[in-house]
């Protein structure tokens, strides 16, 4: 039984690097169009970070913790390298450069882990800045590449830019959607009652 | 107060680490698409025309790094395929104009054209002699040439940073713009493949200030 647990806990462990072994032997067909790279490889880098630290434990949230206080610069990270990677330069460079290439998996995998990571010690107040953030960023770019009369990447085709668009439309509904069911009523609520008393009234002299 | 110190300098460094990584794949804040950091790239830094083996559409073999020579000519250089149906047409009109205004505006000592197929195995120099004929162009003025072997094909295309990819019907897909190689000889200018009139306007102003 013990064992059985011990086995059960280290296939857990060892699933995201599991994952990123079959990732690394189906990325040329990712990567081999604009949608299937910015919508299935990038998403699923960051969801694998975020697994591979929801399976660590807590240890990497204790190490970090005085560096890491409300989670602030945590997401902060897990923004920019989100919104990095949506620059069409940036896109054409990892599929152009190996060394550009190993920092887009990295930065993408740091960014889901420091995301799960941070996310708890964030109250609502900067989960909010930055979910709405990187929702209407998302979004925004999902529409400008849709509408872009101009070739944007190199290394894709315009006319792949519209279904690449589409996916990052879909991706921001969906990250918001997620994020609105979590923080059910209860949460907020909980949110609230944690909060401390506001000050009392000061009165005029 | 430490842990709020140390948090600080780690939302620092993540700020610092973004700005840097933002300015260095958008050229500094200025373009960002690939093609937008490379009209930025070449602006600020002209590169130099390497010795790329040529052959033009009369069979004569030359060097890319002939254009390079301070000669005090300006040449407008574009990238395309003889077979090509899409943005080649657009850089041939383009060109064509190019070549109407530098005779009407008798600049023919000081402005040369360059065609420069990425396309070696079917643009042989008799392909290109036709498709020079097909758009009237006048030899002295207007030449076009291939790379002589396809091991320097490469070089060629990374000089004025064409990504060529085939596009699944038999032929390719490619970025494209219009180039200027300076009075010095050095690659500087990229501009917008359909603005011929901007990259004639830019020329005839800077050599307005000479």
């Amino acid at each position: 039984m013990k064992l059985s647990i011990h086995l059960l806990a280290s296939a857990r462990s060892s699933t995201p690097g599991l994952l990123l072994i079959v990732m690394a032997c189906v990325h040329p067909w990712l990567e081999q169009t604009m949608a299937r790279h910015m919508g299935l490889e990038l998403p699923a880098l960051f969801l694998l970070g975020w697994f591979a630290a929801a399976s660590a434990g807590n240890r990497l949230g204790r190490s970090i913790a005085p560096w890491n206080a409300n989670g602030l610069p945590g997401l902060f990270f897990a923004l920019s390298v989100t919104s990095f990677w949506m620059v069409p330069a940036a896109l054409d460079a990892a599929v152009l450069h190996v060394g550009m290439a190993t920092a887009k998996v990295a930065s993408l995998i740091a960014a889901g882990a420091l995301l799960r990571t941070s996310w708890s010690s964030a109250g609502l107040v900067i989960q909010a800045f930055f979910v709405l953030n990187w929702f209407w960023m998302t979004l925004a770019a999902g529409l400008v590449y849709q509408e872009a009369p101009q070739q944007l990447c190199s290394v894709y085709l315009l006319d792949q830019q519209s279904q690449a668009g589409k996916a990052m439309v879909i991706w921001a509904i969906a990250g918001l959607g997620a994020w609105l069911w979590r923080i059910s009523p209860t949460a907020l609520a909980d949110d609230a009652a944690s909060s401390p008393p506001a000050p009392p009234e000061r009165h005029a002299i | 107060m430490t842990q709020d110190w140390r948090t600080w300098a780690s939302t620092t460094l993540v700020a610092v680490l973004a700005l840097c990584a933002f300015a260095g794949v958008t050229h500094g804040f200025n373009a960002v698409t690939s093609d937008g950091v490379r009209r930025s790239d070449i602006a600020s830094t002209p590169r130099a025309l390497p010795d790329i083996g040529l052959v033009d559409s009369t069979g004569q073999t030359l060097l890319l790094s002939d254009y390079g020579r301070p000669t005090g000519q300006v040449t407008f250089v574009a990238l395309a395929y003889v077979r090509c149906q899409t943005v080649c047409l657009t850089s041939a009109a383009g060109q064509s104009w190019l070549q109407g205004e530098i005779r009407s505006r008798g600049l023919g000592a000081r402005v040369r054209l360059l065609t420069l197929s990425f396309d070696p195995a079917s643009d042989t120099p008799d392909v290109l002699a036709a498709h020079a004929r097909r758009l009237d162009a006048n030899q002295d003025l207007w030449r076009f040439a291939t790379v002589r072997t396809t091991a320097e094909l490469r070089a060629m295309l990374d000089l004025f940073g064409i990504v060529v990819l085939p596009d699944g019907l038999g032929g390719y897909s490619h970025n494209a713009a219009l180039f200027m190689v300076n009075e010095d000889g050095r690659l500087s200018r990229a501009y917008d493949i359909d603005r011929p009139d901007i990259a004639l306007a830019d020329y005839l102003s800077r050599a307005h200030e000479r």
